[in-house]
C-alpha cells in the first residue's frame, strides 16, 4: 500500500514537472532600428521634444499584414531615435512632426506625394530621414546675464521650407528656462519663461530680423537651461526647437 | 432473485425519467415577453436607456468620466472657468481613469436602442398604437444622443442601426465594422432626431416633468447638435482619410451652412413652448434678478428646463454641493471648495471696475491699492447673474458671510501701498510684510493683534490657506447650483438628490442666435443677425447685465461670450471651447489669474491684488484632442479601426 502511494506520488511529481516544459515559441526581438531625422537644408538633425508632442517615426510592419495597426517610435529631443527591442520585418516609416509632412493628401483624401520609405530590418538598420521643417531656430549669442538678474537671449527665426502651402503665420515663440536640457512645451519653470503668441502681421518681422527675449526679474536658479520653440498653424500645431543652450552665472 | 429485477426496474425507471428535455428559458436572463408585454416593463427598459445616456452631469468629470460619483477635478476646472486644487493643467479626458468604457459602453446602449427598435413591433398588440410609436421614437432619441456623445469626441465611429449579436463560434469577421466618415455620423444623428420629433408627442405620456423625451427635447438637442457639426465643418483643421477615402475626421466646409440652418430651424421650433424663467425677476431690482437666476437652478415647475436628470436616494445620488461649498460650510465628511473662477471668468461680466484692456480696476490712479471698508464694495455694482454664479469675497451664502482673505499686509499704508509684486510677476509673495495661514489649525491658532487693540484672523474661514489648499484658491468660490437650503449635516458625498439640468430654453436661444450669426456671416441675409440680437439682449435683460449692445457691434464673439456667461459651471463650456477650436489657443502656457483679498491692518481697510495663479499651474491644450483617442481595447478587438492623428 505504501508503495503503491509512493508510486502515485512520483508520477505526480513527474507530472507536475513536465507539466512546466513549454517554452514561448518565439525568440524575443533584438533588432535595432536607429536614425535620424535631418534638416535636408543644414543637415542637422531636426530638434524636437520628448513625448507625443515631438517628432516620432510611424512604422507599418508591412510583412506582417497589408493594413497592419502602426508602431510608433518617439524621438530623442536631439532628432535621433532608437530602438533595439525590433523584430526582423519589412516595415515601411513614416517619419512625423514639424516638418512638411512625407506624405501629402488632397481635402478629398487622395494621395499628392508619398515619400515614405520601405525598408527590410535584419539585425541592424539605420535609416535617416531628410525633412524640411516648417522653422528653424538658431542661436545668434550666448545668453547674456543682465545686471538686474534677468537673462536677455538672441535667436534668429527662418524658415526650413519653400513649399507654398506651410508659409503660414508664426503664431507663437517661446523662450523656455528649464533646470534640465528637456525644456519643452511641457517642461519648463513657469516663473521665468516667456511665452508669446504672435499676430500674423508680425511674422514678416519676425523672419526678417533677430529676436531678443528677455525674463522676467527675478533670480534664475544657478544652474538653468536656455531653448526657444516657434510653430505655424500646421498638422497638430508642433513646435520647432533650437538646441538647449546651458548657462551659468558669471 | 425477484429482488435483482427489482432494483434493475427501479434503476431504469430512473434512467428514463432522468432523459426528459430541459427544454425552458434560462432563468437569470429576462426574457422578451417579461419586458415587452406590460407598461411597466417597457418603463424599466426605458430607465435603464435613460440612465446609460452618456450627458455630463453632476456625475460628470473629464478625469473620471460619466456616472461617477467623486468628482474632484471638476469640468470647469479645465475650461478656464475655474481652478481647483486637484486639476493642475490642461487635459484629455482620461480614459484610463474611466470607470465606465466611454466606447464599449455606448455600444451597448446602441444595442439596447436597436433592440427595442427591433422588439416592440413583435409586441405591439399588447399596446396602443400611440404608445408604440412614442417609445420607439424614444428609442431613436437615446441613439442619436449616443451618437453625439461619440461623435464629439472620436469624430467618425462605426454605424450600426441593426441588432449584432455574436454566436460563439462564428466568424466575427461582418462585426468589424470601420468607422464611417464625421459626416456621416452626425446625419445618422440628424435623421434619428428627426424620426423623434416627428413622432413623439409634445408631452412625455409615461413622465411629462422633463426627465423623458418629448418632441421639443429631440428638437433642442437636434439644435445643439447641428450647431456642433457646423461648427467643426466651419473651423476644424484636423483631417484623416481612411484608404476608401472616408473623411473620419472633418467635414467639408460647404456643408457648414446647411447644419447652422438645420441647427436655427429646430431650436425655432421651441418657440413660444417654452420661455426663459423670469418668476422672481423684476426689470428694476438687482436682487430680484439675482435671486431670479438663483431659482432658475433649483425650481421643478420651470418653464426653462427642457430636459432633466433627476435623482434618487439612495439609489441614484450626487454629491454636488459636498465637492463644492465655500470652505466655512464643508460638510461632515470632507472636501469643499473644488470650483474656484477664475479672475479671467469674472473678468468677462460687467458691473465692476475695469482698465481699458478689460482687466479688474484694482489700482488707483497712482498705481496704488485701492482701499474698500468691505470686501463685497467692489462688486457692488457687479452684473446680478454673475453674483448668482460666483461667491464673492464677503458675500452671504446659508446666511453666511463668507469670509475669504489672503491674509494681512502688515506694512506702511501712508502714501498708498504699492503692489505687493511686480506687474505680471509669478514669484511668492513677500513673507516680511504679509501674515498668512499654512492651514485651518494654524490660522485659528494665530490670531493677529490689530493696532486698535483687536485680533483678527490671518486667513478668512474659507481661506485662503496656503498649504492646505481646500479653500478659495482663486479668490472667489462657485455660486451656481449650491442648495441654500441643505443643511450642512448633509452636505456629504452620495447624498444629494438636486435635479440637472441638461438642456434648458436659455441654451436653446444661444444656440439659436449663434447658428443665425454664422448664417448671417455666410451671407444669408441680416434677418439671422437681428434675431441674434434680439435673444442676445433677452439674455442680458434677464441676467440684469448693463450696458446694453448696440446692434452694429455684434460678432460672433459677442454671442460665444454671452454664452460662456449664461452656461457657466453647466459642463458646457469645454465642449464649447473645443468645437469653435479655440481651447488651444486659450490654454497655450496659459497661468490663470486669481483675487486675492488682503486686510491692511494700519489702515483698517480691505485691498485686492490681481495675480497669476500662485501654484503656478500652466495649462497647454494639445490640439490633437481635438480627436481623443481611441480606447486600444476596441482597436485590439477591431484592427478596422483607424486611430485619431497624433496618438
Amino acid at each position: 500500500m505504501k508503495k503503491l502511494i509512493y508510486y502515485i506520488a512520483m508520477g505526480l511529481v513527474i507530472f507536475a514537472a513536465s507539466s512546466c516544459g513549454k517554452v514561448d515559441n518565439y525568440p524575443a526581438p533584438g533588432s535595432t532600428l536607429s536614425g535620424s531625422v535631418t534638416d535636408e537644408g543644414t543637415g542637422q538633425t531636426v530638434q524636437t521634444e520628448v513625448g507625443s508632442r515631438g517628432t516620432r517615426i510611424e512604422l507599418l510592419e508591412t510583412s506582417y499584414s497589408a493594413n497592419p495597426v502602426p508602431i510608433y517610435l518617439e524621438s530623442m529631443e536631439d532628432g535621433t531615435y532608437r530602438d533595439t527591442k525590433m523584430f526582423d520585418a519589412t516595415y515601411k516609416a513614416i517619419p512625423q512632426g514639424a516638418f512638411v509632412p512625407l506624405i501629402v493628401t488632397d481635402a478629398s483624401g487622395n494621395t499628392l506625394s508619398d515619400s515614405s520609405r520601405s525598408f527590410v530590418l535584419k539585425g541592424t538598420a539605420v535609416e535617416n530621414f531628410k525633412v524640411q521643417p516648417f522653422l528653424r531656430i538658431t542661436w545668434v549669442s550666448k545668453p547674456v546675464f543682465n545686471s538686474d538678474s534677468s537673462v536677455t537671449v538672441q535667436v534668429k527665426i527662418s524658415r526650413g521650407t519653400n513649399s507654398a502651402d506651410y508659409q503660414l503665420p508664426i503664431t507663437d515663440v517661446n523662450l523656455y528656462v528649464c533646470n534640465t536640457q528637456y525644456a519643452d512645451e511641457n517642461n519648463f519653470d513657469p516663473r521665468f519663461s516667456v511665452l508669446t503668441a504672435y499676430s500674423a502681421s508680425q511674422t514678416s518681422s519676425l523672419l526678417s530680423s533677430t529676436l531678443t527675449i528677455t525674463t522676467p526679474h527675478g533670480v534664475l536658479p544657478q544652474d538653468v537651461y536656455f531653448r526657444v520653440s516657434a510653430r505655424i498653424n500646421a498638422g497638430l500645431d508642433e513646435y520647432n526647437y533650437s538646441t538647449p543652450q546651458s548657462a551659468k552665472y558669471p | 432473485m425477484k429482488r435483482y429485477q427489482y432494483i434493475l426496474l427501479i434503476i431504469l425507471a430512473v434512467y428514463s425519467s432522468s432523459c426528459r428535455k430541459i427544454n425552458i428559458a434560462p432563468p437569470n436572463i429576462i426574457q422578451n415577453d417579461a419586458v415587452f408585454t406590460t407598461p411597466s416593463g417597457i418603463q424599466a427598459y426605458m430607465s435603464r436607456l435613460y440612465s446609460e445616456l452618456p450627458i455630463e452631469d453632476f456625475r460628470y468629470s473629464p478625469d473620471m468620466g460619466l456616472n461617477f460619483f467623486w468628482i474632484i477635478k471638476p469640468t470647469p476646472a479645465v475650461t478656464g472657468e475655474a481652478l481647483s486644487r486637484d486639476q493642475t493643467g490642461a487635459t484629455a479626458e482620461n480614459w484610463g481613469d474611466w470607470h465606465w468604457d466611454v466606447w464599449g459602453g455606448n455600444y451597448a446602449t446602441i444595442h439596447d436602442c436597436n433592440y427595442f427598435i427591433k422588439t416592440l413591433p413583435t409586441y405591439a398588440s399588447n399596446f396602443t398604437p400611440d404608445q408604440v410609436k412614442a417609445w420607439t421614437a424614444e428609442a431613436y432619441f437615446v441613439r442619436a444622443m449616443t451618437y453625439f456623445a461619440l461623435v464629439k469626441r472620436f469624430g467618425g465611429v462605426p454605424i450600426t442601426t441593426d441588432v449584432l449579436n455574436y454566436v460563439i463560434g462564428s466568424d466575427p469577421t461582418p462585426l468589424k465594422i470601420p468607422r464611417s466618415s464625421e459626416k456621416a455620423v452626425w446625419d445618422q444623428i440628424q435623421s434619428d432626431l428627426d424620426y423623434a420629433i416627428a413622432n413623439l408627442p409634445a408631452v412625455n405620456a409615461d413622465f411629462g416633468d422633463g426627465s423623458r423625451a418629448n418632441k421639443y427635447v429631440a428638437a433642442a438637442f437636434e439644435s445643439r447638435a447641428m450647431l456642433y457639426a457646423g461648427s467643426i465643418a466651419k473651423y476644424n483643421t484636423i483631417t484623416l482619410f481612411d484608404a476608401q477615402k472616408n473623411q473620419l475626421c472633418g467635414i467639408p466646409a460647404a456643408d457648414a451652412t446647411a447644419y447652422f440652418q438645420k441647427a436655427y430651424d429646430a431650436a425655432k421650433m421651441l418657440d413660444g413652448v417654452y420661455s426663459l424663467y423670469l418668476k422672481a425677476w423684476s426689470a428694476t431690482d438687482k436682487t430680484a434678478q439675482y435671486q431670479n437666476f438663483v431659482n432658475l437652478f433649483s425650481d421643478a415647475s420651470s418653464p426653462e428646463s427642457i430636459f432633466v436628470r433627476e435623482y434618487n436616494y439612495p439609489n441614484s445620488v450626487h454629491g454636488y454641493d459636498a465637492y463644492n461649498v465655500p470652505r466655512q460650510l464643508i460638510g461632515p465628511n470632507g472636501y469643499s471648495s473644488e470650483v474656484n473662477p477664475t479672475l479671467n471668468f469674472v473678468e468677462m461680466f460687467d458691473g465692476i471696475p475695469k482698465n481699458s484692456d478689460g482687466t479688474i480696476q484694482n489700482l488707483d490712479a497712482t498705481g496704488h491699492y485701492k482701499l474698500f471698508t468691505n470686501t463685497m464694495d467692489l462688486f457692488a455694482n457687479a452684473e446680478p447673474r454673475l453674483r448668482a454664479t460666483v461667491i464673492f469675497p464677503g458675500d452671504v451664502f446659508k446666511n453666511q458671510n463668507i469670509e475669504i482673505r489672503r491674509g494681512i499686509y502688515t506694512g506702511g499704508v501712508t502714501g498708498g501701498i504699492s503692489p505687493l509684486i511686480p506687474p505680471g510677476s509669478r514669484s511668492q509673495y513677500p513673507t516680511s510684510t504679509i501674515v498668512s495661514a499654512a492651514d485651518i489649525t494654524s490660522n485659528t491658532n494665530n490670531p493677529y493683534k490689530l493696532p486698535d487693540g483687536t485680533s483678527l484672523l490671518p486667513a478668512g474661514a474659507s481661506g485662503i490657506f496656503t498649504a492646505d489648499q481646500t479653500c478659495a484658491i482663486s479668490g472667489f468660490s462657485v455660486r451656481k447650483w449650491l442648495d441654500p437650503n441643505l443643511a450642512t449635516a448633509q452636505v456629504l458625498e452620495n447624498n444629494e438628490t438636486q435635479t440637472w439640468i441638461e438642456i434648458r430654453y436659455g441654451e436653446v436661444l444661444l444656440n439659436r442666435a449663434e447658428a443665425g450669426m454664422e448664417l448671417a456671416n455666410a451671407g444669408q441675409g441680416s434677418t439671422f443677425s437681428a434675431d441674434a440680437f434680439s435673444i442676445i439682449n433677452q439674455i442680458r435683460s434677464r441676467a440684469g447685465a448693463s450696458p446694453s449692445l448696440s446692434a452694429g457691434s455684434m460678432t460672433i464673439d459677442t454671442i460665444r461670450k454671452e454664452r460662456r456667461k449664461e452656461l457657466a459651471f453647466e459642463n458646457k463650456t469645454w465642449w464649447d471651447l473645443r468645437r469653435w477650436r479655440i481651447i488651444d489657443k486659450e490654454q497655450n502656457g496659459t497661468i490663470y489669474r486669481i483675487l486675492m483679498p488682503f486686510y491692511a491692518a494700519q489702515a483698517g481697510k480691505y485691498f485686492f491684488d490681481a495675480r497669476t495663479d500662485e501654484r503656478n499651474d500652466v495649462y497647454t491644450a494639445d490640439p490633437k484632442w481635438y480627436y481623443e483617442q481611441i480606447p486600444g481595447g476596441a482597436i485590439t478587438k477591431s484592427p478596422n479601426l483607424v486611430q485619431n492623428p497624433g496618438y
